[in-house]
């Protein structure tokens, strides 16, 4: 019985702690927001994620025209738009990243 | 594209419904009467079932869960091990001359719960 | 002690209480420390529900009848395994086993979840609080482990045919298969409530889906071999709505892992994802609601019990507020990106998906059906084999054929020129085999037929998918063919991963399609000296034998097989009669042919005082294929699984930017 009240009694206050050890570890803090993306970077997770995606079409192209799924004329039709949508991204990330280094403010995560 | 396809699936469906009909009745002994076709039968054996499932028949009656409503069941095929008097149980069948004449390998019970209390041997 | 289990209990439910409105605050008002203590409530939650379950074990462990829920299931004879397997035998221990699982998960998902970005796990963490809560006030108000009593001598113990290992297990298998299609449910909410157009919450419950998915997969397998060999009728899926409770949020999961590498490829399908996650999830509860409250009649009928009604109320809020945030961020969600071809792998994908759906909601369909016509009309009625087994036939037939066609079809647009060429290998194994086949008799059934040669089809595709694939990595790089296997497959697990995975599930289609369109029955009443014949199979019954068991009494019909003049072997099937609980239990006796895969099942229907036996025994072709392809199929999951190290860089690198920082 004894025991049960121990064990009781040690989740009880470990399960206080751990709610209360945000507040505890900083009892007055400066800046208490929840770091969210703005707008800016919501675009470059955008933009970094389409450009991701058209490397990889890229390379799957370039091995289902290998293996042979993709003809030579298919290939040749399609190679040209992804090549350009891939360095489009590439370029508006390039852009993105000077125009931000510039601008960003350091956020405390 | 999509409604194209769903519609189609649908139009699946809906034919094998109506074709199939909308799946059998399943029955207590007290809904039965009036029912020509072929049904479920649901109900509780009451009484020691007698006779052979694999010769000549299984004889036995079922009652509504709650009700005093009875019939008499006669059943061939496998009889699973949980049957027994007082058990719940499912079979289909027709019934003729006030008799239910079961269709063979249908029967099957109830497993006992073993989510609820077990009552004490 | 069962004091510190509820206490335990309370514990937990007020602390995932504390996370789901703390939490919602947080997230909503972006307090960062608000929002880390409502996490570190959920991990707080979980280690009180480890407590409160290690209070029920204990119990468990020693036979402690003051506990209700011990005496209930547990008996002094049990031996120490069954005992701490019955914690999830019951109501009250299989919810207590879920809030313990869905509290694992939880913690796991949002410590390694932290890539997706504070703001989303800040709305992640009250999402899985709501549905944590949710169990966590069944076990305190309504549905209690640690009820007591005054302890009787003895305990109930445990229905003899639930003592089988496959049993123990199956349990906690589906539950960490239904659980844990919470947390890409949770990210999805998450990353919704926090207005997020980005991929990222795919990306980090991918590997949480497929791991739920291949557990949900295996936990329905090993239930299925459970009834094949312990209550043994001869089959292994009957339809049953508590059978049908597992399949349907497996089958829409498995819509949702196709349809998110579309979304993860090509941007696509967004809501559709959303849609599919929020399914998947509402259909795993409603399982859970269909296994435990007795409201649909099945031949595991459970009583009715006090839980249906709070169940129900969970599921409509639950699928009323996700499908309305759905709708409320349409706008977001919505893409340019269209379907350009309706020959390409988006679209196969796309009627894979379709026809997933389809299936599922026909079987949801199918369950629901009798509680409504009885609503309507007053008479239940009921649904079986042969409506499933139509609509299995019409969408499982077409899938099997697509698991052969994606692969081979290239992305956004294919000619039909390059197919004709990819196909042609394939196509010609699948006519060959389908000529073979007819030639060998298989005309017997039609679909048998057809899902052979699709089956075929698909395999051949596998196969030249990765003789293809690795010689052009050979070709590459000028390499050994096993490094360029071993390298081909290393670069892209989950598709090499997925591709035995789909081989798993041929064999599955090929083991099912043997045992249930080729099976051959028969059934005698054969007296001592007596035989019969079934698929060139001679039984000749010699008997029975009756042994005496501690707890029961054991009678087996001795039967020898010949096949002509070879003697196969002598196979014992019968009864167990326990003195205890009263109870009969059919002991089949299975001969496994190791050549064919099939097996020779033999049933003791009856055993009469004559001395005769109700002999019926079963010839199931290729039945064996189904347990070797849950074998294969774990293989193939594990390899998706299996962490690759340049993804995660990649990965890494595409969110490094982010000033979301740990």
């Amino acid at each position: 019985m004894t025991v049960a009240l121990v064990v009781g009694a040690l989740l009880a206050v470990a399960c206080v702690v751990l709610v209360a050890l945000p507040f505890i570890r900083e009892p007055s803090v400066r800046d208490d927001r929840l770091a969210r993306p703005d707008e800016l970077e919501q675009r470059r997770l955008a933009l970094a994620e389409e450009r991701d995606r058209a490397l990889a079409a890229l390379k799957e192209l370039e091995f289902d025209h290998r293996t042979g799924k993709v003809s030579d004329d298919d290939y040749r039709e399609l190679v040209g738009p992804l090549r350009a949508q891939a360095a489009e991204a590439l370029r508006a990330l390039d852009l993105r990243a000077e125009h931000t280094a510039d601008v960003r403010v350091p956020t405390r995560g | 594209m999509v409604a194209l396809s769903v519609a189609a699936v649908l139009a699946v469906f809906l034919l094998y419904t109506s074709i199939a009909g909308g799946g059998t009745p399943t029955l207590r002994p007290s809904q039965l009467p009036g029912h020509d076709g072929r049904v479920s039968l649901v109900g509780m054996v009451v009484g020691a079932p007698r006779g052979d499932a694999h010769a000549g028949g299984l004889h036995f009656r079922l009652r509504d869960r709650e009700g005093t409503a009875t019939v008499p069941v006669v059943y061939t095929g496998s009889v699973p091990d949980l049957f027994r008097q007082d058990r719940e149980v499912v079979v289909d069948g027709k019934l003729r001359n006030g008799v239910f004449v079961a269709v063979p390998n249908t029967l099957v019970t109830k497993c006992p719960s073993k989510y609820t209390p077990k009552k004490s041997a | 002690m069962p004091d510190l289990g509820r206490a335990a209990l309370v514990t937990s439910f007020l602390l995932l209480v504390y996370a789901l409105v703390a939490g919602s605050f947080a997230a909503w008002r972006g307090r960062r420390r608000l929002a880390e203590s409502a996490q570190n409530a959920l991990i707080g939650a979980f280690g009180a529900t480890v407590v409160a379950a290690a209070v029920l074990l204990a119990a468990l462990a020693r036979h402690d009848f003051s506990f209700q829920y011990v005496a209930e299931h547990t008996s002094r004879e049990l031996s120490l395994g069954y005992s701490l397997t019955a914690f999830w035998g019951g109501q009250e221990g299989s919810l207590l086993l879920w809030l313990l699982v869905l509290g694992g998960y939880s913690v796991a998902a949002v410590l390694t979840g932290r890539r997706v970005g504070r703001d989303v796990l800040a709305w992640v963490v009250p999402v899985l609080g709501l549905v944590g809560t949710f169990f966590a006030f069944m076990l305190v108000f309504v549905s209690s482990p640690f009820a007591t009593q005054h302890a009787p001598a003895d305990g109930a113990g445990l229905t003899p045919s639930l003592q089988n290992p496959y049993m123990a297990i199956h349990p906690p298998m589906l539950y960490l298969g239904y659980v844990g299609l919470t947390i890409p449910f949770a990210f999805a909410m998450g990353a919704l409530l926090s207005r997020r157009t980005d991929e990222r919450w795919i990306v980090v419950t991918r590997r949480w889906t497929l791991a739920a998915w291949a557990f949900l997969g295996i936990g329905q397998l090993l239930g299925a071999h459970w009834a094949y060999v312990e209550i043994g009728w001869g089959g292994y899926y009957a339809w049953d709505p508590v059978e049908n409770a597992a399949l349907m949020p497996w089958v829409a999961a498995t819509a949702f892992l196709h349809s998110v590498m579309i979304q993860e490829k090509r941007g696509m399908l967004r809501v559709w994802n959303m849609v599919l996650v929020v399914l998947a999830f509402c259909l795993s509860i409603f399982g859970t609601f269909l296994t435990r409250s007795g409201v649909i009649q099945s031949i595991h009928s459970f009583s009715q019990s006090p839980l249906g009604g709070w169940f129900l109320g969970f599921i409509c809020l639950i699928t009323a507020g996700s499908l309305g945030l759905v709708l409320l961020r349409l706008p977001l969600l919505r893409t340019k990106t269209r379907l350009e071809s309706l020959v390409s792998r988006e679209a196969t994908f796309l009627y894979n998906n379709l026809l997933l759906v389809a299936l599922a909601l026909t079987i949801l369909w199918g369950v629901v059906y009798p509680i409504l016509s009885e609503a309507v009309t007053g008479e239940a009625a009921s649904v079986s084999k042969p409506y499933y087994n139509f609509f299995l036939h019409s969408f499982g037939l077409p899938l099997l054929l697509l698991m052969g066609i994606g692969p081979l079809v290239a992305w956004r647009r294919a000619s039909l020129r390059a197919l004709g060429r990819t196909f042609l290998w394939p196509l010609g194994a699948a006519l060959a085999a389908g000529i073979v086949l007819l030639a060998l008799g298989a005309g017997s059934s039609r679909v048998g037929v057809i899902a052979y040669t699709f089956s075929v089809f698909v395999l051949a595709s596998i196969v030249l998918e990765f003789a293809r694939g690795t010689s052009a990595r050979k070709a590459l790089g000028g390499i050994g063919w096993l490094a360029a296997f071993s390298s081909l497959v290393a670069r892209n697990r989950r598709r090499y991963g997925g591709y035995v995975v789909h081989a798993s599930i041929v064999l599955l289609a090929i083991g099912v399609a043997g045992s249930s369109a080729y099976q051959t029955e028969r059934e005698a009443r054969l007296k001592p000296g007596e035989s019969m014949t079934v698929a060139g199979n001679r039984l000749v019954f010699r008997g029975f034998e009756t042994r005496m068991e501690s707890n029961h009494r054991a009678i087996r019909g001795q039967v020898d097989v010949y096949r002509g003049d070879k003697y196969l072997g002598r196979y014992r099937p019968g009864k167990n009669e326990y003195f205890a609980e009263d109870q009969i239990s059919n002991e089949v006796s299975i001969r496994h042919d190791p050549l064919t895969g099939g097996d020779l099942f033999l049933i003791a229907d009856q055993v009469n005082t004559d001395g005769s036996i109700d002999l019926k025994a079963l010839q199931k072709p290729l039945v064996n294929l189904i347990w070797l392809a849950g074998l294969v199929f774990v293989g193939g999951a594990l390899i998706a699984l299996w962490p690759d190290a340049r993804e995660e860089r990649r990965l890494a690198e595409r969110y490094a930017g982010a000033p979301v920082r740990i």
